[in-house]
């Protein structure tokens, strides 16, 4: 016989008992957990709140005994988090991926968390695979990670950041060619980004691409996540742990549907939109770039397709912008904005499109953000012509590659200056493209 | 807010306090677990709280319509007039978009069709559901099954309730309303099972689920090419322990909070694949839907009673419509097709009467071979669940015939497959001994029991927490 008489008293002591070691057990958690939210009334509260509690608990040891358990957790192959798992890998002596982190243990701890923001999932985390709660450096780390300097007030700023933000965003989607693939070598392409690459684009290029002997693909993408907040998720850690021993000849990037949120820098809250806002983005923004064009990548920026809820959508304009000013100093990366295969004509939030036939073909997923499959394919068809084009039939009686195929391949060097070139060729082409829009 | 975060954590803990200091007042309480409710679901999406309200609003003055109707005609008129606004603002939100492309599909057929700009509404979180629990209502007052006159806050609370809100389990009008009409008892608490039920349900959904999903399914189905046969059916296998997993631990969660708050929901899962038929797979999976569309459309068509055709007809119809309320998409038709399609073959095959197959069909082997091939009659239709289109379905299932190893079974993945298959077998005795036991253990021992779990789970689930699959449905 179950006994099931209790009384409201007995119900307190046991919220009472679970709240108590809930506090000692998850402190760190909690303290990360506040972190990560968005600036508001609710952070107010529970930052200050939070770290006091962690602060009081510290001495008891409890979070050493939590970070130990996860080490030991991914050295059994049970966490999913990249840069833990590098870490451990690293002091393994494996050495196979060896990123250097920034941070420590505590991130991993963080990332581990059940208890994701809401706030830190934002718009587009939440029909996402996945979402967010994952690793963050620690607040003093602000995003910073990749080789920077830093002014007086802490903040990092990567060169070139410090450019006039852009008026509006070019709509071209020139690329310039690639040099061929190497018999035997495939190029590694690198899908990276949150749920913008996540949600359609990954999986429709993904598709496209197996089978491809000439291709390579990395898959470097987490839903959910973005370059605003690096304490909820460090793409400057993450990334290197996801690409790993890999060395991405191209970088293809859609990330920042999750970046129109403010965030606190050295116990400064940055509003969504501030000058100083602004700022502080761009310089992530640019840390992000010079990381994955680090390897001498070619990187293709996949703008930010327009959204359907319009105060969403002006976010995202202001993101595009943000980000289109620094891929745009970059002589390694092109901005690339498939606006005329998503939208409608003026350029808007477009959810179907009329095919000859008069069908409606979906481009985009019901939650009104990501690309659908059939829109993403759109877009991985032009990309796939350009990452493994069809080899030109053979001129008769001889097999001589193209010169200035041959030139980029043989000369490392002159393919840096090719890449350069090609860089540049296109932003030409968005003069004469960008009226249209 | 979703349901395994600090966020909820929080606020469900300050309602269970605030609820508990006011269950004497029994008409405040149920105004302050409505406001409650409103802010669980606003936290989400303001915009759609006016829909929510004025659903449940005009479901509640329609069934005090229907009981105070005196003919049977006034009755019926107000019931469907109530069910069809109800659906009709489904039907606008879930499938405008659906048969706008449809019916250009079928148009392009016979020759090019006109120019239409497809209109597609954002879909309201959780309206599938509390649009069901709208009809619930009306349903049950036109039946006579809620005998208490229906009081407009007690018609609000049942429809937005904030543990059921989003993804159920849907519950009956003529089972919820009369709790609402009693003062809650703090004395007849069932505190321990509560907690395991939230215990469980957090282990299922944060670890269970999401490591089948990040881990097995999400990459199989995302690029089918890059697997072999191994691989995919292990990524089948893994979706069915997957929805299972993420389901049933939202639900249970949900029926744990309720229980906490001195509410009783009903069970909306018993170990489905355990089942060794297809109507006994529906008596235990999703059974607040299952139930749902039994009571309100497979017996208003007629049920068993018209003969064997109408009763296949009947079941098929209830499936295919079962499977359109998942989703506006033809893979749920085609899924919902699939498991009419079992249902009537069953029926078929139990209607055969030869000796020694009646007496084969008794056997313990048969029992375990049913299972076997029911529970792989399951996974195909997940196939078609999971997959967005028609050629991604075929493309998994075509995986099948390509040779390869099983390189995503590594150790976590294959542990937490097992669990999510094999705990289904888990006797029901463990958990009941495990609640008396936890009953002898001091209150506090128990809540810091209850903690040690949830950090485990914590630690052991991967980064973030996907939202509920039954979340868009």
């Amino acid at each position: 016989m179950l006994k099931i008489t209790h009384s409201i008293r007995q119900l307190s002591l046991v919220v009472a008992g679970f709240v108590a070691v809930s506090l000692l057990l998850e402190s760190d958690g909690l303290a990360h957990w506040a972190d990560r939210l968005e600036p508001g009334p609710l952070r107010t509260v529970a930052a200050p709140t939070t770290q006091a509690i962690e602060k009081t608990l510290a001495p008891l040891g409890v979070g050493a005994l939590r970070d130990a358990a996860l080490k030991n957790l991914a050295r059994v192959g049970w966490s999913d988090d990249e840069a833990l798992l590098a870490e451990v890998t690293t002091e393994a002596g494996g050495g196979k991926s060896g990123p250097a982190k920034s941070t420590g243990l505590n991130s991993a701890g963080s990332s581990a968390c059940v208890t994701t923001s809401a706030a830190a999932a934002g718009y587009a985390g939440t029909s996402g695979a996945g979402s967010s709660g994952a690793g963050a450096a620690s607040a003093g780390a602000a995003g910073t990670g990749s080789a920077s300097t830093s002014t007086g007030n802490g903040i990092a700023h990567a060169p070139g950041a410090d450019v006039p933000l852009a008026n509006d965003v070019p709509k071209t989607l020139s690329l310039a060619p690639l040099p061929p693939v190497e018999p035997g070598k495939p190029r590694v392409v690198a899908l990276a980004g949150d749920s913008m690459m996540a949600v359609g684009l990954s999986a429709t290029l993904m598709r496209q691409a197996a089978g491809d002997k000439n291709l390579r693909i990395v898959k470097a993408f987490k839903s959910g996540t973005g370059l605003a907040r690096p304490e909820v998720y460090n793409w400057m850690d993450e990334y290197p742990a996801m690409v790993g021993a890999e060395k991405p000849d191209v970088v293809i990037v859609a990330i920042g549907a999750n970046d129109g949120q403010g965030f606190v820098v050295d116990h400064k809250v940055l509003a969504y939109g501030t000058d100083a806002w602004r700022q502080v983005y761009q310089d992530r923004v640019a840390d992000f770039l010079a990381m994955v064009s680090a390897g001498g990548a070619r990187v293709v920026w996949v703008a930010l397709p327009p959204m359907r809820v319009p105060v969403y959508d002006e976010k995202i304009n202001a993101i595009n912008r943000i980000a289109y000013t620094v891929v745009s100093q970059s002589p390694q990366a092109v901005w690339w904005n498939p606006v005329s295969l998503v939208a409608d004509d003026q350029g808007k939030f477009r959810e179907f499109e009329t095919e000859a036939n008069g069908q409606a073909m979906r481009m985009r997923s019901t939650d009104g953000i990501h690309l659908s499959d059939e829109g993403a394919g759109k877009l991985t068809a032009l990309l796939m012509k350009w990452l493994d084009p069809p080899s030109p039939p053979p001129p008769r009686g001889t097999a001589q590659p193209a010169p200035a195929a041959s030139a980029g391949a043989a000369e490392p060097q002159a393919a840096a200056h090719d890449a350069v070139a090609h860089k540049r060729r296109p932003r030409k082409t968005v003069k004469g493209q960008s009226a249209r829009g | 807010m979703l349901f395994p975060t600090v966020e909820y954590a929080l606020f469900f803990l300050a309602v269970l306090a605030i609820a508990w200091s006011l269950y004497r007042f029994k008409t405040v309480h149920k105004l302050f677990l409505l406001l409650a409710s409103y802010v669980f679901y606003g936290l989400w999406n303001w915009s759609y709280l006016p829909l929510l309200i004025g659903i449940s609003l005009f479901s509640g003055l329609v069934a005090q319509r229907i009981q105070k109707s005196q003919t049977h005609r006034a009755r019926k008129g107000w019931l469907v007039a109530g069910v069809i606004v109800c659906l009709s603002t489904l039907g606008y939100y879930k499938y405008t978009s659906f048969l706008m492309t449809t019916m250009l599909q079928v148009w392009s057929r016979f020759g090019t069709p006109p120019h239409v700009e497809v209109y597609s509404p954002l879909l309201p979180l959780g309206v599938s559901f509390f649009v069901f629990h709208a009809i619930s209502l009306l349903a049950d007052c036109y039946r006579n099954k809620v005998k208490e006159p229906v009081k407009i806050a007690d018609a609000l609370l049942y429809v937005a309730f904030f543990p059921q809100l989003i993804a159920g389990p849907i519950l009956r009008a003529s089972r919820f309303l009369p709790q609402l009409a009693v003062r809650r008892n703090p004395n007849a608490l069932r505190i321990n099972r509560a907690f395991l039920l939230i215990v469980g349900g957090l282990f299922k959904k944060v670890i269970l689920s999401n490591m089948l999903a990040t881990r097995l399914v999400e990459p199989v189905f995302a690029v089918p090419q890059s697997y072999g046969a191994w691989d995919t059916l292990l990524a089948i296998y893994g979706y069915a322990a997957q929805i299972y997993c993420d389901f049933s631990g939202y639900t249970d969660i949900a029926i744990g909070c309720a229980l906490l708050l001195g509410y009783r929901f009903p069970r909306n899962f018993n170990a489905p694949y355990t089942a060794a038929d297809p109507q006994e797979f529906w008596r235990r999976w999703h059974i607040s839907l299952s139930t749902w569309l039994r009571d309100y459309l497979y017996f208003p068509l007629g049920g068993s009673r018209k003969g064997s055709l109408r009763t296949y007809f009947n079941l098929m119809i209830t499936m295919l419509l079962g499977g359109l309320w998942h989703g506006a998409a033809w893979t749920f038709v085609a899924w919902g097709g699939l498991h009419g399609g079992y249902l009537v073959v069953h029926r078929l095959w139990s209607r055969i009467g030869w000796r020694p197959l009646v007496r084969w069909r008794a056997t313990t082997a048969w029992k375990w071979m049913a299972r076997i091939l029911l529970f792989h009659a399951v996974c195909l239709g997940w196939v078609f669940f999971r997959a967005s289109t028609f050629d991604l379905a075929f493309q998994v299932l075509g995986q099948l015939r390509v040779p390869g190893l099983a390189t995503l079974a590594t150790g976590p993945v294959v542990l937490v497959l097992f669990l999510g298959l094999a705990g289904q077998w888990m006797p029901a005795r463990w958990r009941n001994g495990f609640e008396v036991e936890m009953g002898r253990w001091p209150a506090l021992a128990r809540g810091a029991a209850v903690a040690v779990a949830i950090a485990a789970i914590e630690m052991l689930g991967p980064t973030g927490v996907a939202p509920f699959i039954y979340f868009q449905f």
